[in-house]
């Protein structure tokens, strides 16, 4: 690097196995100044509309018309919604289960490329553009695409390859319960490379020397990996984890396209069900009740990733 | 001995993979290439007897796809610009200021990001409609910059704290202002920290369905990534192949900009992402 | 094979040379025209996927804006996400953003009569035109002063489409249906297919079987009623017809993913399906697709009701509606409404136009097929001008694909649509 820092001792402990000091500066500034743009646009653009999102939750007001009362008829009659719970098991499914299958993948493929490199292997750039690629598939997109590929009727793309070697037919789409599974893989296909770019980065930043006196000691590479590499990538999980959720959660544009929420109510996330609610049926104050839920949501795992935070720093 | 095992292991396990992430692609490849009589026959023709590129042909020769591709890379690249601009001053104090409850403060911005466009979109909406802000670009490269900007903010902030202060301190012993510094030493040494969060935010502006199909009423404003709908769904003739054309065609610019640029994304991120 | 690559680089031109200046992607006539009307409209015809079709559109509009050299037309395109795009086009013209002129589903006529956004055409069409429509048509588009507050165009229905080398004679009841399918689905083909995943299709498909024993959606006033009274029985009857198809195998279960017609066309193209019920205007999409000879299979009959003399057709269609308030540009989209879709606009596509005088006008109409469609259309029935239509259609379509998919039962499914429709009607 162009670099060359003066070496100082390794005053900060939490800052890992670097050996210059690097890191803050002495304060001696007015942080004001300098944070006023972010806050202005946290303000304008999150603050206020959260704010007013509470407002029009007491309301009558629908897209099409103004609100004219104030009442808590909307949170009683969506509280009262026999769908509401549905959606929420739905959610909480189709999120846990990304959350884990995403990161269980891109910690393998992050894991694994790593290794290749190391290995000098070729390849490997090949394979993470490729997911890389599938990132950047805009989500309706991503939809469209499998929804060509989990087509039931007998020339079906996947039903017709498992056929020949004597497997299925899968109810893809049509099955409740497959149908999540089906929109959970092409979540999956999407979603993964964002997991991997992070485990990739956290696997990196850690110091070959610890990897190196691991393969003297003859460990094995199951034992390095719970010993070194899971400990010390332990915080990027847990943030990662948090905003996978919240990335998933959020998700609706691909199930959109893929199922339209379907069959029934099996696939439809509470994010579908927000934008529906407000979109379609119009319905200003029973679509702002779920925001608030959705936000909610949000504020408990932020509140999660507070605690974890807290507890590495 | 052993090394060559875990090579062949590697490589198979990255070829599982690899079909997973190819096959839709691959897909998309063999029925965009279809004429129509040969869509309905699924799998068993993975390589079309006729291949045709018209399916691209038409794709590319409408205009208003182009246009939508246009849109798409605008709005997008905007939105990024803008969120990585608003991120710089607040990453640049949380980095090398000390001030009252800055963890605090870095934990409300990461949970702000977690925010749901839909949630705020809701009075955002009305709001525009009253102000007149709807039907602009302006508007949706506003808006992409503030969901993008707290992210922007915490790549920033793990970038600059991977400059060492000395050189700063250097720069102010000469009497440099802080501003100065920013501008001439620090922005120029974290290029590869703007660069990730400038594509991070990029990436998932070129994704967005929900804000610009609310914000933008009228199609020639219209991202690709809203205007694919279009080539669904129509009623009127079986589009299957037109549709496999738009999608890879909807792909490959984000994928172009990623492939160019992702050896400087990944090692920004390596440099030092996710110690934050 | 040579020909067909040669034809799709030939129609993949965008637009015919000689209408190119006329026509592009966002306007009709000349850009510096001095009097500008915006509209709405829908993929299907001017800017649709099927290049052949766009370019017929392209030169009739060509062939209007001409005989109008003042004018042109800002076009903007909506979305096939119809449901979706109707909300926003009504909220738009409430906010005062709307176009001047836009393409209205038929089922949405009466939300937007009654929010009082659109603007009468009585100017451009005669007592004589408004008399010719089908009467449910004429009822939806005028009102009670005898404004004409919006043109219908075309109107579809739904049809029971066989192979007839498998299914030769058309089923007139539900029974022979199942039986017919039954069969088939021993052979190896998919019995019947239909629309039973998650979109307005699926409901409005369904409906048929409903209304053909007379079962009412709503009441007079607009409120719901499916789920009580006679209407209970009926509906519940009508669910099991699909039901009893699903569960004995006459239906493949991949009905309850099926979310758009395309599906039915691919299922006859591949030879694998020996019955659907799919809109009339799939059969011009066959010949276009199939093979002659393959084609010459198929053939389309009256949906099948209970009972042989109970029968019914969901009609829907699209209607083309003036939104702005001056008086040029209503008349401008009225006749445009007239000279460009009711008419050869029609005929292209062989859609169905709302007047009996158009059959004749047209060869495009001499098929035997269209004296089928019009015996349906005797007992055409149109979703119901209600505002709460559209939820009620979303808990149809729950209802079935919960049903249909075995995740729920018909009484305890039809309990919680009708509370849910019941619910949303309180809080409109």
């Amino acid at each position: 690097m162009l670099l060359s820092p003066p070496h100082k001792p390794l005053t900060n402990g939490s800052e890992g196995t670097s050996v210059t000091k690097r890191g803050p500066a002495p304060a001696d500034g007015r942080p004001w100044p300098w944070l006023v743009p972010a806050v202005a646009i946290l303000a304008v653009f999150y603050a206020v509309p959260v704010l007013d999102v509470f407002r029009l939750a007491f309301s009558d007001a629908t897209l099409i018309r103004p609100p004219t009362s104030w009442t808590a008829a909307p949170i009683r009659a969506l509280l009262g919604n026999p769908a509401l719970p549905e959606v929420l098991v739905t959610t909480f499914v189709f999120t846990a289960v990304n959350v884990v299958a995403l990161q269980a993948f891109g910690l393998a493929i992050a894991l694994t490329l790593v290794r290749g490199e190391a290995r000098g292997l070729r390849g490997m750039t090949t394979f993470r553009t490729l997911v890389l690629a599938a990132w950047v598939v805009p989500g309706i997109a991503n939809g469209l695409i499998w929804q060509m590929l989990f087509d039931e009727a007998p020339y079906g793309t996947l039903n017709s390859l498992l056929g020949f070697v004597g497997i299925g037919p899968v109810a893809w789409l049509s099955d409740p319960g497959m149908a999540l599974v089906s929109a959970v893989i092409a979540n999956l296909w999407q979603g993964t490379a964002f997991s991997m770019i992070v485990f990739y980065a956290a696997r990196k930043a850690i110091d070959p020397v610890i990897y190196e006196v691991a393969a003297l000691d003859g460990a094995s590479p199951w034992r390095t990996f719970r010993s070194i590499t899971l400990p010390l990538l332990r915080t990027a999980i847990a943030v990662n984890t948090v905003l996978v959720a919240v990335q998933t959660l959020n998700t609706f544009d691909s199930i959109l396209a893929l199922t339209g929420g379907g069959p029934g109510r099996a696939t439809e996330v509470l994010a579908l069900f927000t934008f529906n609610t407000v979109f379609y049926n119009l319905d200003l104050a029973g679509g702002s009740v779920l925001a608030l839920i959705m936000f909610a949501v949000a504020m408990a795992l932020a509140t999660v990733i507070h605690g974890w935070l807290g507890r590495t720093a | 001995m052993k090394a060559r095992l875990g090579d062949v292991a590697t490589y198979g396990g990255l070829a599982l993979l690899a079909v997973f992430f190819a096959a839709p692609f691959l897909w998309m490849l063999s029925l965009s290439l279809r004429t129509p009589a040969e869509i309905y026959l699924g799998a068993a023709r993975l390589i079309p007897d006729a291949p045709t590129l018209g399916n691209f042909r038409h794709i590319l020769s409408d205009p208003a796809f182009l246009l939508y591709l246009w849109n798409g890379l605008k709005l997008s690249a905007a939105g990024g610009a803008l969120a990585v601009a608003l991120a710089i001053p607040a990453a640049y104090a949380f980095s090398r200021l000390q001030f009252r409850r800055k963890q605090a403060a870095l934990v409300a911005i990461l949970a702000v990001q977690m925010i749901s466009p839909l949630v705020i979109l809701v009075p955002l909406y009305r709001w525009m409609g009253a102000m007149d802000l709807l039907n602009l670009h302006a508007s949706v490269i506003a808006l992409y910059g503030a969901l993008g900007m707290p992210l922007a903010v915490w790549l920033l902030k793990v970038a600059f704290d991977a400059i060492p202060v000395e050189i700063e301190e250097a720069a102010i012993v000469d009497g440099a202002s802080r501003l100065q510094v920013l501008t001439r030493i620090t922005l120029p040494l974290a290029r590869p920290g703007l660069a990730s969060a400038f594509v991070l935010a990029m990436v998932t502006n070129w994704s967005q369905f929900l804000v610009p199909f609310i914000l933008l009423e009228r199609d020639g404003d219209w991202p690709i990534s809203v205007a694919i709908f279009n080539f669904a769904g129509s009623v009127s003739a079986s589009t299957t192949q037109l549709l496999a054309a738009a999608c890879l065609v909807a792909v490959v610019p984000a994928v172009a900009v990623f492939v160019g640029l992702q050896r400087m994304i990944v090692s920004a991120l390596v440099s030092g992402a996710v110690k934050g | 094979m040579r020909p067909i690559i040669l034809a799709t680089a030939i129609a993949a031109a965008p637009l015919a040379a000689h209408a190119q200046d006329l026509v592009t992607r966002d306007r009709v006539g000349l850009p510096d025209a001095p009097n500008v009307m915006t509209f709405r409209l829908t993929p299907y015809d001017l800017y649709s996927a099927d290049a052949a079709t766009a370019e017929a559109f392209a030169e009739l509009f060509a062939a209007f804006i001409r005989e109008r050299p003042d004018w042109r037309i800002e076009t903007q395109l909506q979305t096939g996400n119809i449901g979706q795009e109707q909300a926003r086009l009504l909220q738009q013209t409430q906010a005062g953003r709307g176009p001047d002129c836009a393409m209205v589903d038929s089922s949405q006529l009466a939300l937007f009569e009654q929010t009082g956004v659109l603007q009468p055409m009585n100017e451009t069409f005669s007592e004589a035109e408004v008399a010719d429509l089908f009467p449910y048509v004429r009822e939806a588009v005028t009102n009670d002063a005898g404004d004409v507050l919006a043109w219908w165009w075309f109107t579809d229905l739904r049809v029971l489409y066989r192979d007839t080398s498998i299914v030769p004679d058309a089923p007139a009841t539900w029974a022979e249906v199942e039986v017919a399918a039954l069969a088939a689905a021993e052979a190896g083909k998919e019995g019947i297919l239909f629309n039973g995943g998650r979109w307005e299709g699926a409901a409005f498909d369904w409906l048929a079987n409903f209304w053909a024993q007379g079962g009412r959606l709503v009441d007079e006033t607009g409120a719901p009623v499916f789920g009580e009274g006679e209407n209970r029985q009926k509906f519940l009857d009508a669910v099991g017809f699909y039901q009893g198809l699903v569960e004995s195998g006459a239906a493949p279960q991949r009905v309850t993913s099926i979310t758009n017609y395309d599906a039915f066309n691919a299922a006859a193209a591949a030879g694998s399906a020996a019955m659907f019920v799919g809109g009339n205007w799939q059969y011009g999409q066959l010949r276009t697709t199939l093979p002659p000879e393959q084609f010459a299979n198929w053939a389309v009959s009256e949906l099948p009701g209970p009972t042989e003399d109970q029968r019914a057709t969901g009609t829907g269609g699209w209607a083309i509606a003036a939104l702005s308030e001056d008086p040029a540009k209503r008349a401008l989209c009225g006749e445009m409404a007239r000279e460009v879709y009711a008419g050869p606009g029609n005929a292209y596509q062989g859609l169905l136009p709302t007047s009996a005088a158009l059959y004749d006008a047209y060869d495009a109409y001499e098929g035997p097929e269209f004296n089928l469609f019009a015996e349906a259309l005797q007992n055409g029935v149109a979703r119901p001008g209600a505002a709460i239509y559209p939820e009620i259609s979303n808990q149809i379509q729950i209802l079935l694909g919960d049903v249909l998919s075995g995740a729920a039962e018909p009484e305890a499914a039809l309990d919680a649509a009708f509370a849910a429709a019941q619910a949303a009607y309180e809080r409109q």
